[in-house]
C-alpha cells in the first residue's frame, strides 16, 4: 500500500497517531497471547472502495481540512479568509468529474474560487482519485 | 486656501513620501517545500515579496489575529507582496504544503 508523504499536527496527527495507538495495542494482545500479529487481521483489497475512502480520507485530513472543515462543511479554519466561502461538499451537487477536475486544476480553471489551489501538481492521480471517493461517501444531499 | 494649510498640506505630503522611502521590501522564497527565511523580523509598513522557486504550484496565507490574509497561488517564478501594516506575530502557510510555515514578526 501507498504510504503517505508526512505527518503533521490536527486531524491527520491525531489519525495517524490513533493507528499507531491501535497497532502498538494490537502488538500487545499478540505477544501476551504469543499469536502471530497478523493472524485474525482485516486487510481492506486495494482496490475495493473502503480502502480508497480510508486512503481519501488521510488525503482530506491533510490538505483539503483547512478550507472545507473536519466536517467538510465548509468551516474550516481559513473559511473566514472568504468570499464565497469554500464548497460545503457534504451538500455538493456535482459529480466525481467535475470533483476530480477542480481538485486537480484549481477554482479558477472552473470558473469557480481562485483560492481553491491547483492540486495536480501536489497530488497523485490515485490520491485525487481517493479523494473524490472521499468526498462521495459523506454526501448527504438527497437524491434530486 | 490659506498659506499655513498649503504648508502643512505639503509637510504631510513629505512625511507620506518618506514614510514610504523608508519602507523596506524583504524576499522570502518557497522553495523545495519550505519558506527560506524561518523567522522574518520587519517594520510596521514594511513589504515581504514571497517568490515561489519551485517548479509546482504555492500558496501563502495567514490566520494569524495580527494580519488575515491569502495571497492566492503562484506557480513557478510567480510572486505575491503584502505589505504589514500592523505590529504583531504573523504565522505564514502555504496551503498546498501544510508542513511550510515561517513568522513574521512586525514592530513598531
Amino acid at each position: 500500500m501507498r504510504t503517505f508523504r508526512r505527518t503533521g499536527s490536527g486531524l491527520r496527527g491525531w489519525v495517524l497517531s490513533a493507528l499507531v495507538l491501535a497497532c502498538a495495542a494490537g502488538h500487545a494482545a499478540d505477544k501476551a497471547a504469543d499469536k502471530p500479529a497478523d493472524k485474525g487481521a482485516t486487510v481492506l483489497p486495494r482496490e475495493s472502495t473502503e480502502a480508497a475512502i480510508f486512503r481519501g480520507g488521510l488525503v482530506y485530513a491533510n490538505y483539503c481540512v483547512t478550507c472545507h472543515g473536519f466536517n467538510a462543511d465548509g468551516n474550516g479554519r481559513a473559511a473566514r479568509l472568504y468570499n464565497p466561502r469554500p464548497a460545503n461538499l457534504r451538500m455538493s451537487d456535482k459529480n466525481d468529474a467535475y470533483i476530480g477536475l477542480i481538485i486537480r486544476k484549481g477554482g479558477e480553471a472552473l470558473g469557480r474560487s481562485q483560492f481553491m489551489p491547483i492540486w495536480g501538481d501536489e497530488l497523485t492521480d490515485e490520491q485525487i482519485k481517493d479523494v473524490v471517493t472521499y468526498v462521495r461517501s459523506i454526501n448527504v444531499r438527497p437524491k434530486d | 486656501m490659506n498659506h499655513s494649510k498649503i504648508a502643512a498640506a505639503c509637510l504631510m505630503g513629505l512625511f507620506a513620501l518618506a514614510g514610504q522611502a523608508l519602507a523596506a521590501e524583504y524576499t522570502v522564497g518557497q522553495k523545495s517545500k519550505a519558506f527560506t527565511v524561518k523567522k522574518l523580523s520587519v517594520k510596521v509598513g514594511d513589504s515581504v515579496k514571497f517568490i515561489n522557486e519551485d517548479p509546482f504550484t504555492h500558496n501563502v496565507f495567514s490566520l494569524s489575529d495580527a494580519k488575515s490574509f491569502d495571497l492566492g497561488s503562484t506557480g513557478q517564478g510567480g510572486f505575491k507582496n503584502i505589505v504589514f501594516d500592523k505590529p504583531g506575530t504573523i504565522e505564514v502557510e502555504c496551503a498546498v504544503h501544510p508542513e511550510m510555515k515561517m513568522v513574521v514578526e512586525v514592530t513598531k
